[in-house]
């Protein structure tokens, strides 16, 4: 009697999974008849998803879909035009006038015109909107200040010559303003205040907001009227994986599409064959550097210290032993796909002799008197530390221990200059080397957190800013670029690849230094 | 009885309390301040950062920020977010509400009869291979962690048998993964206890004599010996409770279930005070609750305890 109970109950398990599979299978099979939506991961809910309280990198992977500025990049990083079809600058570059795409629809049947550039410029900056990112590019606007202090609603600095020309007048040179990654919303969102425009879809991007399942996913649909190439796909569904590797376990399952893979999972796509066979890889526009304050740490006031230092780092060992081989050596600091990059310049040797003798040199021969230092940083760049303090103590024997930092109050310290020895990075906000060059670098600068400072460097930056003519300003960069690393500066030290998962059926895919391009261009076959 | 139960309600509130100021003083202990996460590459503007402060009313000094919390609790208003720009926590809360404490539920309703079953099995054939198998497998289900159960799981069926979706929250095959990762720890230490509990039972005097008496074996288990096993299993529904919901934790963030575990977690790092102190304040809640209501069925299955009165 036991022995059949047993058997039922075996013969009762498979049917129920049986039963399972075709419920499933019939389930997936029901959502290939609908409307076919581009499926892909994110690893957290956006913070926001209207592009003027815009603040930070997930939210910004969506609003690239829906939203443009006057201009795009190409899948090989250049800049061509978007929403503005050309630009002149006004004398001495103090702003310029912007001819815009005529035709244009917004996700709300509306024509884009000069209004809403105007209208978006406006509610950038004022205070009760609590503008993001984009706000900080618009403080070199003519009648900025008045609007942030809240004495005024409109933008003096912009004018509406006709729907389709508009001129922004500037309170100092900005060459780069062109290439700004503004996100220009359709004026009649902005009549609600910040309760409209917060929910509404309201670009001129080839996809729309459709809606936000907190904690689940962000649906987009296409845009029938796009300006544009329209999109193939139906949709972009992105899912919120928080976790990486299930991620990389749901794109193995085929339940996504394309995958931007983070950190935490890169070791198991690299290792996994058919994975790695999926993969797309491009350098990152990010820039990462060992930052040396000569306010905290006398011997680094020694250039010989600072050459030394650099010298004693074996980055190729670094890359494969800790990052998968996903990096490339840094030579200066700009990276590969960013304009104004210098191919030709070369990163610094691994030189542990000459290390040495620098040191020596310098008057600290074996690292005898040198006052005990920290370097530190956060928990994410714990192996990184790791690496540099034990390099350190071996090749120079440097007296370094290290030091992990919660995120929030080590940004707040580098800020104000206070972190003596440490690794960090900065990612390029807008495709051009000034981005890294002016804001981490130049002296004046609120997030030179090395407080590094070099009159011949800043005056480099201040001229470049002025400098209309690419290839001119390009010249300007290298030359700033070449006095930094010459100086020892700083210690550039890696440039991340980015590694994406696209399945064998996805075409069209674009993966540049900034992520990728939006998804019109992908196909499902 | 009334009484009782309205004694036990009311002593809840210190219970509470206590949860709030020790939710409200670790958040201030813990290295970190919520403004410059927020703030993060933009901590050198000091005008936004106050302008930040004042907002989140975070410049007025502590036991005022605290008085005023608890006013708004008694009003249900938790607060604003600090990660969710404008987001009441209520509402960020009200959708995971839904969700975790259902997966609980569901997953004590289940294991424990399940738990029960294996258990007296195990007891009423003690020492057979039946009851060294099922001892195996109990001990294989508690010291297994979750994180590496979900890893073999997802791995068998969702990546090699394709019968499961990996991940997400919505039609029954997402249900089931993270489900059986919540039961089989809990159904197997149930299992342990219910065993345990029964082979003492099955020793006692009046079962003695309800064999004697020729009472059939089957309603002896049933009416004698599993009802006398079931008020020590259940003091202990309230402990595994509280081990489920910290399971929750683990399992919502491996199959991306938007419930109160992945957002306590988002909300940890992200230093997100008031969301976390809302999920601790809630969690405390349910598990009191829980505690109380095994309380009070301690009446209904043994008449001696009838608790507030007589056999104490």
């Amino acid at each position: 009697m036991h022995l059949n109970h047993g058997y039922a109950k075996r013969r009762r398990g498979r049917a129920f999974f049986l039963a399972a599979a075709v419920l499933g299978a019939a389930l997936f099979a029901a959502q290939g008849a609908d409307a076919r939506n581009l499926k892909t991961s994110i690893p957290a809910d956006p913070g926001q998803i209207d592009p003027i309280t815009y603040s930070e990198l997930v939210a910004g992977d969506i609003l690239g879909n829906m939203y443009e500025g006057f201009t795009a990049i190409t899948p090989e990083g250049k800049i061509r035009p978007a929403l503005a079809e050309s630009w002149e600058a006004l004398p001495d570059n103090m702003g310029f006038t912007f001819k815009l795409r005529k035709g244009v629809k917004t996700h709300l049947g509306n024509e884009f015109t000069a209004e809403d550039v105007k209208a978006t410029f406006e509610a950038l900056l004022i205070p009760e909107n609590k503008g993001g990112l984009n706000a900080g590019y618009l403080d070199v606007v003519e009648g900025a200040k008045d609007m942030k202090d809240g004495k005024t609603k409109t933008l003096a600095g912009v004018v509406v010559v006709d729907p389709y020309t508009v001129t922004i007048k500037f309170s100092k040179p900005d060459v780069l303003f062109p290439v700004y990654p503004f996100y220009f919303m359709d004026k009649t969102a902005m009549a609600g205040g910040a309760e409209g425009f917060l929910k509404a879809s309201a670009g001129t991007g080839p996809f729309k907001f459709v809606k936000w399942d907190r904690g689940q996913n962000v649906t987009l649909a296409k845009h029938a009227d796009y300006w544009g190439a329209k999109a193939s796909v139906d949709g972009v569904e992105f899912l919120i994986v928080p976790n990486a590797d299930t991620a990389v376990s749901m794109f193995e399952a085929k339940e996504l599409d394309v995958v931007y893979v983070e950190q935490a999972a890169l070791r198991r796509v690299m290792k996994t064959p058919e994975l790695k066979e999926l993969s797309l890889q491009a350098p990152a526009a990010q820039i990462r550097y060992l930052g040396m304050n000569q306010n905290l740490y006398a011997p680094f006031k020694d250039k010989r210290v600072r050459e030394a230092i650099c010298k004693s780092l074996d980055l190729d060992s670094m890359i494969t032993g800790t990052l998968q081989g996903l990096a490339l050596p840094l030579a200066g600091q700009i990276t590969p796909g960013v304009a104004g990059y210098n191919a030709s310049l070369k990163p610094i040797a691994f030189d542990a002799e000459g290390a040495k003798k620098l040191l020596a040199e310098a008057g600290f021969p074996d690292g005898k008197n040198m006052p005990p230092i920290k370097i530190s940083s956060t928990d994410p760049n714990r192996n990184e530390i790791l690496y540099f303090a034990s390099q350190l103590k071996q090749v120079l024997n440097m007296p370094v221990e290290i030091e992990v930092v919660e995120r929030g109050s080590f940004i707040k310290a580098m800020n104000a200059g206070e972190v003596p020895f440490f690794p960090w990075g900065w990612s390029a906000g807008y495709p051009d080397g000034m981005y890294f060059l002016s804001q981490v670098w130049y002296g004046p600068s609120p997030y030179n957190r090395a407080r590094w400072k070099n009159a011949e460097f800043d005056a480099l930056i201040e001229e470049a800013q002025k400098t209309a003519d690419n290839e001119k300003r390009y010249a300007l960069y290298n030359k700033a670029e070449e006095i930094l690393v010459g100086e020892y500066g700083t210690c550039p030290t890696t440039v991340r690849i980015q590694v994406a998962l696209q399945q064998p059926n996805v075409k069209g895919l674009a993966l540049t230094a900034f992520r990728f391009l939006p998804f019109n261009s992908v196909s499902i076959q | 009885m009334l009484t009782f139960i309205v004694k036990r309600v009311m002593g809840l509130v210190p219970v509470l309390l206590i949860a709030v100021i020790l939710t409200f003083l670790a958040n201030q202990a813990v290295p970190g301040d919520p403004i410059a996460a927020l703030l993060s590459d933009r901590s050198g503007d000091a005008v936004l950062e106050a302008r930040l402060r004042a907002a989140y009313g975070l410049d007025r000094p502590l036991l005022e920020q605290f008085i005023s919390y608890i006013g708004g609790i008694l009003s249900g208003d938790f607060g604003l977010s600090f990660r969710f720009a404008q987001m009441p926590v209520s509402q960020l809360i009200g959708e995971g509400l839904l969700i975790t404490p259902l997966m609980a539920l569901a997953a004590l309703a289940i294991a424990f009869p399940l738990g029960v079953l294996l258990g007296t099995l195990a007891a009423i054939r003690q020492n057979s291979w039946v009851d060294t198998g099922i001892i195996l497998v109990l001990v294989a289900g508690i010291s297994i962690p979750n994180f590496a159960m979900a890893t073999g799981l997802v791995y068998v069926f969702a990546l090699q048998l394709r019968w499961l979706p990996v991940a997400g929250w919505g039609s029954v095959e997402q249900a089931i993964m993270p489900l059986t990762l919540l039961i089989i720890p809990t159904a197997a230490y149930i299992a342990r206890l219910s065993r345990t509990y029964m082979l003492e039972v099955l020793r006692t005097d009046y079962i003695r004599t309800a064999r004697a008496k020729g009472v059939p074996e089957r309603v002896m288990l049933l009416r004698h010996a599993l009802r006398n096993t079931m008020v020590p299993l259940l003091t202990t529904v309230g402990i595994i409770l509280g081990g489920l919901l910290s399971g929750t934790f683990v399992v919502e963030t491996i199959f991306n279930i938007p419930g109160l575990g992945s957002l306590a977690i988002q909300a940890i790092f992200a230093r997100d005070y008031p969301v976390t102190m809302a999920i601790v304040l809630l969690f405390t809640a349910f598990y009191a609750g829980i505690n109380l209501l095994v309380d009070l069925s301690y009446g209904l299955l043994d008449p001696r305890i009838r608790v507030g009165g007589g056999g104490r």
